[in-house]
């Protein structure tokens, strides 16, 4: 469980793909990733996200507005933020990766993402389930709260060094949430 | 003792804001989920939803059981229509995995898939009406045909409702001749049936006022909140995996998928799954008629299933709308991250906005109508 996802095998250089293309064409940089089965990933700085998103949704020729789900992922030495952006037209795909690097974040803190909530409602549970689970803190989310999890649990289970109260759910136990 | 003199006294009809909670013990709300409702007099003004009395930890289950372990959990993501939480996942570990699927197999998957979506929307049928307090008994007519269904479903995968049928790489099982000739009888009957409910509920007075311009959805709203589903297709967006991001057979397959031509409500979203279920059975009709002989897997169904190393994203068009499922494999006999994008989970998350300024008698009326099952949201 606690192995990491084995190396890449080694890409091969490939030029920016369409929504790549698209992007770099507005002025933001990204960076193309392994294609995941075939879809284009690519990965951005959080910085850019909110204006790449927009840019996405809401042109007429790329319209990938349907977002599909934010996953939180954490891998060996980043917790990557995940979108999967399908559209409700044509049959355009992307993946899109916001990664923050673990020796970013402040002790004692969680790794920050900017949120989509404000202008995309879909990601608004979606980010508050990753922030549950995960651990990401996406800023500027209107309601940041726990979701799946009472409001008062210790921890984020989907860390790879979450360790779990072996009584944590017994209210007696001395070292319960509760 | 000290006394407060500034206190008014004199009785008064409240006009503020009354906070009211509903659930989570509530018959109608498919599980459990806790809606906390301000009122303006019996009218909504806002809603929170909260979800998690039904969390199992799916996706942390996923990290720490094997692939053949877990795979005989997932039914349990939604257990109304378990063959598509079983899909979802097969067919991402195989997009991963780049194994192949016998044609024989992705007929059978397609088969039992759409039972599993008739059985679905037969149960939802049955509730809804008791949602919307039609205690006489009517739920009794679709879960007859729901019975035989579950039946065929016993006698193929030795289970109800959890199947654990679909298996990464194929079936698990062969069905028999007589199965497929029940299954044959049960298709011809069906539309019959379904003329039935119709004729009890289509154009019920009672029913119509109930639901005919109540809880009207958007599309734009509804895009914007990424609803997906029959709930979505009753608004007027044309968006069935089956049809625009077409996998396995269903290419091979005729079938119409009915799309609103304006925003729908309540009743579109009634009469539109009405729809699908004659569609799907049409799809096993052909599907019969089609069943191709030869192997039912492509993988060798050990306890020690490996997936190749690898991520990947793969979704299937379940009864209540696009159920994805995000696979990150490390090559080990368990996922190293497995995330589910349930349906019910984004559709539930549109609940407050329709809602809104409806009086609180249509709440189970709306929430009903979106066909949500809890399971599916608190995995």
């Amino acid at each position: 469980m606690s192995e990491t996802p084995a190396a890449k095998p080694p890409e091969e250089p490939k030029g920016p793909g369409l929504c790549g293309q698209f992007l770099k064409d507005h002025g933001i940089a990204t960076n193309r990733l392994a294609d995941s089965c075939g879809v284009e990933t690519i990965e951005i700085d959080g910085a850019h996200l909110e204006a790449a998103m927009k840019l996405l949704r809401g042109s007429s020729e790329i319209k990938l507005d349907y977002l599909v789900a934010v996953s939180g992922v954490d891998s060996a030495d980043t917790f990557d933020s995940v979108y999967q952006l399908w559209s409700y037209t044509n049959n355009n795909e992307l993946i899109i990766k916001v990664r923050v690097k673990k020796t970013d974040v402040v002790e004692g803190q969680l790794p920050l993402v900017p949120s989509l909530s404000r202008f995309w409602s879909a990601a608004n549970w979606h980010e508050r389930e990753t922030y549950d689970l995960v651990g990401i803190r996406y800023y500027g989310h209107p309601y940041l709260r726990r979701i799946l999890n009472v409001w008062d649990w210790d921890g984020h289970p989907l860390r790879r060094d979450y360790k779990q109260l072996v009584d944590s759910l017994n209210d007696k136990a001395p070292g319960s949430f509760r | 003792m000290a006394t407060d003199t500034e206190v008014d006294l004199t009785p008064r009809l409240k006009t503020d804001e009354m906070l009211i909670n509903m659930g989570p013990q509530h018959p109608a709300t498919h599980g459990v989920l806790r809606l906390i409702l301000t009122l303006d007099g019996e009218i909504v003004r806002h809603t929170e939803p909260i979800l998690g009395h039904l969390h199992r930890a799916q996706e942390w289950q996923g990290q720490n059981r094997t692939w053949f372990q877990y795979q005989a959990l997932i039914d349990r993501v939604d257990y109304l229509s378990g063959m598509f939480t079983s899909w979802a996942m097969a067919r991402a570990a195989e997009v991963v995995d780049g194994c192949e699927v016998p044609e024989r197999a992705e007929y059978l998957r397609v088969m039992v898939s759409e039972m599993n979506r008739i059985t679905s929307h037969l149960l939802w049928l049955g509730t809804y009406l008791i949602d919307l307090g039609a205690m006489f008994g009517f739920p009794f007519y679709p879960f007859r045909e729901r019975e035989k269904l579950l039946e065929l479903f016993e006698e193929i995968a030795g289970q109800r409702m959890m199947f654990n049928y679909i298996r990464i790489g194929g079936v698990m099982r062969n069905p028999k001749d007589a199965w497929l000739s029940k299954l044959k009888k049960f298709t011809e009957e069906f539309p019959d049936r379904v003329d039935e409910y119709e004729a009890i509920v289509t154009e019920n007075p009672i029913f119509l006022k109930r639901t005919k311009g109540i809880g009207i959805l958007r599309k734009e709203l509804g895009m914007d909140y990424g609803i997906t589903g029959p709930s979505i297709r009753a608004s007027g967006v044309d968006i069935d995996l089956r049809r625009t991001k077409p996998y396995s057979v269903y290419p091979k397959l005729k079938f119409d998928v009915p799309v609103n031509d304006r925003d729908g409500d309540t009743f579109d979203r009634y009469i539109f799954r009405i729809r699908e279920m004659r569609q799907s059975n049409e799809i096993i009709k052909q599907c019969l008629d089609m069943l191709p002989q030869g192997e039912i897997s492509g993988k060798k169904q050990i306890a020690g299933l490996r997936v190749k190393a690898g991520e990947g994203f793969a979704a299937v068009e379940s009864p209540r709308g696009t159920l994805g499922c995000y696979i990150i494999s490390n090559g080990s006999d368990r996922a190293y991250r497995i995330k589910w994008r349930n349906p019910s989970f984004c559709n539930l998350s549109i609940l407050p906005e329709l809602l809104k300024n409806h009086p609180i008698a249509d709440v189970m009326a709306i929430f009903g109508s979106i066909d949500v099952i809890l399971p599916d949201v608190d995995r």
